[in-house]
């Protein structure tokens, strides 16, 4: 593991963003909250439950939803598995390595899950099929495809529309016995949660940094949040630092872009 | 503190069930040498859980959660290390979670910065950690293991007190705009708190009996 | 005679604010000077000091330390100097200009294992630090006891102006090199080194006070075995 920035930003460059966000500009001419467009296309994957490709700027993602059954936690008996897992692929950067997950991907996952987790999204209990014996296990798969900033909410869009697109084989149980039905359901999704990360850069909080901002920002925070504007996850990331202040107009900024974007995700994946 | 006499430096916080070694080796020479930063110091950290530290054995090897719990606890120390000083070398900071309970992350920062001012390595300030979460839809300061899992939600905090600067900030849960305000309030308000025992720790080891005040120089 | 305030701080404390020189382990933030380590802070009309009482030895040029050679390669040796960055004594500056890798024999000079005092001569971010045995005092030390204390004790080993290391010396007639890197050797007779290293350990262990240098004067001046 190395903490060389891959991406080095000039100097001139980093300045001249310093200079514009202190107008209330960015480089690419957007606005401090204004995330760059964002494409959402789901069911590409034909063998998954569930899948779609989001684009964000240059940032490309694909999550690909697998249901299976298994035993579930001990302490869970009542309620179903899901899991998130996420890899840099090599071919989405000329700095990614193939190996195992890095702690950055490994990061990526648990804030992406958290937020999924946290939210309720899914209603786990509904995937409970017996109590303590068989449970569905719903495991989501990020393939990151091409590194342009901000995979964190590339990452989680794309994890929550082929959540909300994937369709499950039904069981029955039957004489204690669990059967395989014909017919598919839904996975029971309750809540679309958004994820809306910021890069501070100098005194600045941008939304959705591209990977030329994250190489000149001072640290990262992402704040996601439910439709009735809870906050149900976050994550500071890097090694700097960010006032209480900025926290809070954190807080405030991933609500309200938070809402448009959600919008964006519910009618991409009606 | 000081309790490892091979470390550089050492702290042991006990915090509710908590029982965390905090230990700093270093600065030292970086192996493998591509890993060296020529500009400042590279802090390593890793947080680590005894596997009879929790109810049902650990495995030792390390968990997902426990290499994003390093990486965390990295970026919330190295805002405080003046790693401009030390170039071409490496600070290690060991976090051992002998007994955990809930809010281990943040006993284990507030055991690392201590153990780092312990080894005499260059500080802006100290950190401090307090973790936050809801309990019955009440903000509650501290919660312990079992608290943790009946909750619906924690927030790990660090600061910086001095500098009035958040260093780690890590939300699960469920918490209203109000709610999220009040708890991460009350996170850097207790952490403050425990910033005075810290403070009365190291005061403890280094001035123990000692007087400040003026005195006359002494003559040559 | 002059006042100083002393303060007890650890890193992130204000040390005193507005103008004043400083030195190091000190850090200006605005108009407020703060603590970079624990330490005894001094502010008197000269400026603000701080004393740390823990810390690694980082090499600075001009220091006095010292080391042990742990290697010899074609060009020099390798010196311990009990830091994080190793010394290294390069053969020209002590066989001359006419040094020659395939005629000097490295080891004739010093081989691995010998204790030497050494000056250092460069020191940046880019290379380890160069020492040089040139000047007055320097180079091989074949006998004594070596003593290593904490390098953040070492100028309280000194005292000011030498005072504390010119009483030991007098009182226990031991010869006492003090390298900034933490080592210090005593040379002298038997009881004397005895006596001085216990009162140096003991100088290593206590941290500051206003009245260390009475109680080292008291130690001195009682019992030979220094208990």
């Amino acid at each position: 593991m190395s903490m060389k920035k891959n991406y080095v930003v000039e100097t001139i460059r980093k300045a001249q963003m310093v200079e514009l966000l202190a107008k209330g500009r960015r480089v690419d001419e957007r606005s401090p909250d204004e995330h760059r467009p964002l494409t959402i296309q789901t069911g590409v994957i034909q063998k998954a439950n569930g899948s779609a490709i989001v684009t964000l700027g240059n940032t490309e993602v694909l999550a690909g939803v697998k249901v299976a059954t298994g035993a579930p936690f001990p302490d869970t008996p009542d309620k179903g598995l899901l899991v998130v897992n996420a890899e840099i692929l090599p071919l989405a950067s000329p700095y990614a390595e193939p190996g195992p997950p890095s702690e950055e991907a490994i990061e990526l996952a648990r804030v992406v899950d958290r937020g999924v987790r946290e939210s309720e999204m899914v209603d786990l209990t509904k995937l409970c099929i017996i109590e303590g014996k068989t449970v569905y296990t719903v495991f989501v798969d990020v393939n990151i495809m091409n590194v342009d900033g901000n995979l964190f909410d590339a990452t989680s869009y794309a994890v929550v529309s082929a959540l909300r697109t994937a369709k499950m084989k039904k069981y029955a149980v039957e004489n204690d016995k669990v059967v395989v039905k014909d017919d598919v359901v839904p996975v029971p999704v309750e809540k679309t949660p958004v994820s809306v990360t910021m890069a501070r850069i100098g005194d600045v909080l941008v939304v959705d940094p591209s990977s030329e901002e994250e190489a000149a920002m001072d640290m990262r925070i992402t704040i996601t949040t439910d439709d009735d504007g809870n906050v149900c996850a976050s994550q500071k990331g890097e090694a700097s630092t960010i006032t209480p202040a900025h926290v809070l107009e954190a807080v405030d900024t991933s609500i309200r872009v938070g809402k448009a974007i959600r919008a964006q995700i519910i009618e991409a994946t009606k | 503190m000081g309790l490892l006499k091979n470390a550089d430096g050492s702290a042991y916080i006990n915090w509710g069930k908590n029982k965390i070694m905090a230990a700093v080796y270093g600065p030292k020479e970086v192996h493998p040498k591509h890993q060296v930063l020529p500009d400042r110091a590279l802090l390593r950290t890793r947080y680590h859980m005894a596997p009879f530290s929790v109810d049902e054995r650990k495995n030792p090897a390390p968990s997902r959660r426990e290499i994003e719990i390093s990486k965390v606890i990295r970026e919330a120390l190295v805002p405080a290390v003046t790693v401009e000083d030390y170039p071409r070398t490496a600070i290690e900071v060991w976090v051992e979670v002998l007994q955990s309970d809930g809010g281990s992350r943040v006993a284990g920062i507030t055991a690392a910065s201590l153990a780092l001012a312990d080894a005499g390595i260059n500080m802006r300030d100290l950190v401090v950690g307090c973790s936050c979460g809801i309990i019955d839809s009440q903000v509650v300061a501290d919660l312990d293991d079992t608290e943790d899992k009946e909750g619906s939600g924690d927030m790990p905090v660090a600061i910086m007190p001095n500098l009035n600067q958040v260093t780690l900030l890590q939300v699960d849960g469920m918490y209203s705009r109000a709610d999220f305000q009040k708890a991460f309030e009350l996170a850097i308000a207790k952490g403050k708190e425990v910033y005075g025992m810290q403070r009365e720790a190291l005061m403890k080891r280094f001035f123990e009996g000692q007087e400040a005040g003026m005195v006359e120089e002494e003559s040559a | 005679m002059p006042m100083i305030e002393r303060k007890q701080v650890i890193p992130g404390d204000v040390i005193a604010r507005g103008n004043h020189r400083y030195g190091s382990y000190i850090e200006k933030r605005g108009d407020e000077l703060v603590a970079l380590r624990v330490g005894l802070a001094e502010l008197s009309q000269e400026g603000v000091r701080l004393n740390p009482l823990t810390g690694p030895y980082i090499p600075r040029a001009e220091d006095q330390v010292i080391g042990k050679v742990v290697d010899i390669n074609g060009f020099g040796w390798v010196v311990d100097i009990n830091s994080c960055f190793d010394g290294f004594l390069p053969a020209s500056f002590v066989f001359g200009r006419e040094f020659s890798p395939a005629t000097h024999d490295l080891s004739s000079k010093f081989s691995v294992g010998d204790v030497i005092g050494a000056r250092i001569e460069s020191f940046d971010r880019s290379r380890d630090p160069q020492l040089s045995i040139r000047g007055h005092g320097y180079g091989k030390i074949s006998e004594g006891e070596i003593i290593k204390i904490s390098p953040a004790k070492v100028p309280r080993l000194i005292g000011r102006r030498g005072s504390m290391i010119n009483l030991i010396s007098e009182r226990t007639g031991c010869d006492v090199q003090v390298g900034q890197n933490g080592v210090v050797v005593v040379m002298g007779p038997p009881d004397g080194i005895a006596k001085a290293s216990s009162v140096i350990k003991m100088i290593d262990r206590e941290t500051h006070g206003a009245s260390l240098a009475a109680r080292v004067e008291e130690y001195l001046g009682g019992g030979a075995d220094g208990s």
